[in-house]
């Protein structure tokens, strides 16, 4: 008997656990399931019938090792270095850098067990950080005229090789949009803070109370919020720089600074219709993708990188995605209102010091590849989905997000400025501003947080 | 003749382990101490000579004594929570209730669950799950995300510590218990004792030696938490929740001062140390045999 209770109880209590993760599964389950196994991944196919490409027949044989800190076209890569080497006879491994590990730290380790891989995709900060102690020099490519604006020096000399450009801003979702407001939407139509702002309460006038979505992650804040302060200074990266050095010898005082009141004031929008009002710290990131998608929100700040979260939230190459800038202030001539910051993020660098001639030949091969090839050209477009920065390659991006950057890029709605900061100013800096979201410092506080971050560097 | 099998042996059954030690442990040790002072930054081939200069940057380094502080805290609150905790459910377990193997095992699996993994199950918990029962019940208490205020980010970090600790440790409780002799406990009730008095004067001496195995491991283990606290908050909210092996790592690898990250790491080695020390010397002496 007693046993028989004790029994009756636990299949009870199991019964109830089941019935629970039940629930909670069907809570969190939506309609638009991004792990249908019934859908097909789609897959643009690659023209391999015409290749002008001369391919070096001597460095048949050798193998490279290539290092990918962008996780989301390991795969991509891997079937760019297989078409390679069809062609070239050159072995191309690609490494992942894992989840929890910083490319930077992965690359040094490697270097320190003396097998450093011979290309390697990292942060331009990494670049700069690496370049002259390790990196091959690669002034006299040939690519160099191809990529013009988006090259990095370091003392005059180009170490790396851009991989992709990437932009951010304020990403939209037409079609809900239309809807709300009832009428088609012109993204153009808006210009200045304060008509964002009448947008945004027309938005609020119509039911949707709550319009943006804003990430709490410090990459998020502390990077591609925080970092337009430096990078709007005058829409260059040498402004960019220029603005950091002043900030570090107190020449720009920030308590006076323009652009970063400018910024808050910006930023307090943003706060003011964030749909995670009530708690911004606890917002979760795959549920903005979700809620953009699914037209709980309208907005979301963050960069072309976001469209395989979207993709995944159920959203469709089709659908109509674009980006607004970040509207800083009321003046119309300013550029801020009308561009938006799109710059080269990814570079590739040649190892200078553990590899053999043959394979650094054989990588630069490769990188010329990328360029020059029509099979190379289109597998960075249409594998890889990165928007190119060579000017001769013709392919253009199919997700709408990059499609809309591509377009602005050509149409000169854009400012190539990226600022390079020490490689902790994300998470001190972002934690700085986690701390201004919650409401629990003013800007009194982050400003000075600012100043003793840059007072401590040296 | 003897000394000469005694280097024999020495050579076959110590000197492999020896080694294998040497070469994981004690060198990277040392040239750790060397590395803090240098200015090496990680990459460079050339490192120079600075003195104590790296330990001078930890005394201006108010976060690292910020994250002490409160790795202190944490090391308190789980140290007791769990022997407490694993203290009393071992008793409970070993008292012959009903399925009693059962609670051993379900009390150990979380223990089975890697730190990383556990850490994000509990930050779905923590942020989606309760978040939900809230907004469901209207209780004010997971009104908001636990992970999103200070306070309560550390009390979740506190909770799932214990969660993932107790379960081993009930083990090695579990074993001792075990171990009691029967003859002892007989003896103590026909001489009177019973409940309180029992626990208190035969029980907790003979359990002494468990207790000072679970007390070094769990110290050990709460001072150099990282991966729970990677997974479940990773310093969130604002950098008030990074431990000091958390920052010792953001120091030297995000912040990329490599020489003042490794001081961190053999202040917070000394300070283990010493207080590991001091523990098992204390309840070493409190060990009796029966």
């Amino acid at each position: 008997m007693k046993k028989s209770l004790a029994t009756r109880i636990l299949s009870a209590s199991l019964a109830a656990a089941f019935a629970c993760t039940m629930l909670t599964g069907c809570r969190f389950g939506y309609a638009s399931d991004p792990d249908d196994p019934n859908e097909e991944e789609k897959k643009e196919p690659i023209d391999t019938s015409v290749d002008t490409f001369e391919y070096d027949s001597s460095l048949e044989g050798t193998s490279i090792t290539l290092l990918n800190s962008k996780a989301e076209i390991q795969v991509a890569l891997g079937e760019m270095a297989a078409a390679f080497e069809e062609k070239s006879g050159v072995h191309v491994e690609v490494m992942p850098v894992t989840d929890g590990d910083s490319p930077y730290t992965k690359v040094v380790s490697m270097y320190n067990s003396g097998s450093a891989p011979t290309l390697s995709i990292l942060d331009t900060t990494d670049v700069i950080a690496l370049a002259e102690e390790k990196a091959e020099d690669l002034s006299d490519e040939k690519w160099l005229a191809e990529a013009e604006e988006y090259l990095t020096e370091v003392n005059g000399k180009v170490y790396s090789f851009p991989l992709c450009i990437e932009g951010r801003g304020l990403i939209y979702n037409k079609a809900v949009i239309d809807s709300v407001l009832g009428e088609e939407f012109d993204p153009e139509s808006i210009t200045t803070q304060s008509e964002f702002v009448e947008f945004l309460d027309k938005l609020a006038e119509k039911g949707m109370k709550r319009s943006m979505s804003l990430a709490k992650e410090d990459w998020s804040l502390g990077a591609h919020h925080l970092q337009y302060i430096y990078e709007t200074s005058d829409g260059t990266s040498e402004g960019a720089q220029e603005c950091i050095e002043k900030i570090k010898s107190g020449k720009i005082d920030l308590d006076s600074y323009d652009r970063l009141s400018e910024f808050l004031d910006m930023f307090d929008v943003i706060k003011k219709y964030n749909v995670a009002q009530g708690d911004p710290l606890g917002a979760d990131y795959d549920e903005m993708a979700i809620d953009l998608v699914d037209g709980k929100t309208a907005l979301w700040f963050n960069g072309n990188w976001a469209w395989p979260n979207l993709e995944e939230a159920g959203a469709d190459e089709e659908d109509e995605y674009g980006f607004l800038p970040y509207f800083m202030n009321d003046d119309k001539g300013d550029f801020v209102n009308q561009k938006i910051q799109a710059s080269p993020s990814k570079q590739v660098m040649l190892d200078g010091q553990l590899a053999t001639e043959d394979q650094k030949a054989a990588a630069k091969e490769f990188l010329n590849w990328i360029v020059y090839s029509e099979i190379g050209q289109q597998m960075l477009v249409k594998t890889c989905k990165i928007i190119p920065p060579f000017q001769n390659n013709p392919y253009e991006p199919s997700d709408p997000l990059s499609r809309d950057i591509y377009e602005k890029v050509h149409a000169g709605k854009v400012f190539n400025a990226s600022a390079i900061v020490p490689n902790d100013h994300w998470s001190v800096l972002g934690a700085a501003m986690q701390k201004y979201l919650a409401g629990r410092s003013d800007r009194e506080e982050l400003t000075e947080s600012i100043q003793d971050y840059w007072g401590e560097q040296e | 003749m003897e000394s000469k099998n005694k280097g024999k042996d020495f050579g076959m059954f110590a000197l492999p382990g020896m080694f294998c030690f040497f070469a994981v442990v004690i060198v990277p040790f040392v040239y750790g101490i060397y590395l803090t002072l240098t200015d090496w930054n990680g990459v460079s081939k050339v490192k120079h000579f600075i003195g104590l200069k790296n330990f001078a940057g930890v005394v201006k380094d108010t976060q690292f004594w910020t994250s002490l502080l409160l790795t202190f805290k944490y090391v308190i609150l789980v140290v007791v929570l769990v022997n407490v905790l694993a203290f009393a459910i071992a008793y409970l377990l070993t008292r012959g209730i009903k399925g009693q193997n059962f609670f051993r095992a379900g009390f150990f699996t979380p223990n089975l669950i890697g730190g990383i993994v556990l850490g994000y199950i509990w930050q779905f918990v923590f942020s989606r799950v309760f978040v939900n029962i809230g907004e469901a019940t209207g209780w004010s208490l997971f009104e908001i995300s636990w992970l999103s205020d200070p306070n309560k980010a550390f009390a979740a970090l506190v909770l799932v510590s214990v969660w993932q600790l107790s379960g081993y440790m009930i083990l090695i409780y579990v074993a001792g218990f075990m171990g009691l002799s029967e003859d002892v406990m007989e003896a103590a009730s026909i001489d009177g004792a019973s409940g309180w008095i029992k626990l208190k004067n035969i029980i907790m001496p003979l359990m002494m030696s468990s207790v000072t195995i679970c007390l070094f491991l769990t110290l050990s283990r709460a001072f150099m938490v990282y991966d729970v606290n990677l997974s479940l908050t990773a310093g969130a909210p604002y950098g008030t929740t990074e431990m000091a092996a958390m920052h010792v790592y953001e120091k030297a690898f995000t912040s990329r001062q490599f020489g003042v990250g490794q001081a961190e790491a053999l202040i917070l080695f000394i300070i283990v140390a010493c207080i590991s020390g001091i523990q098992g010397y204390m309840t070493k002496k409190q060990e009796v045999v029966a």
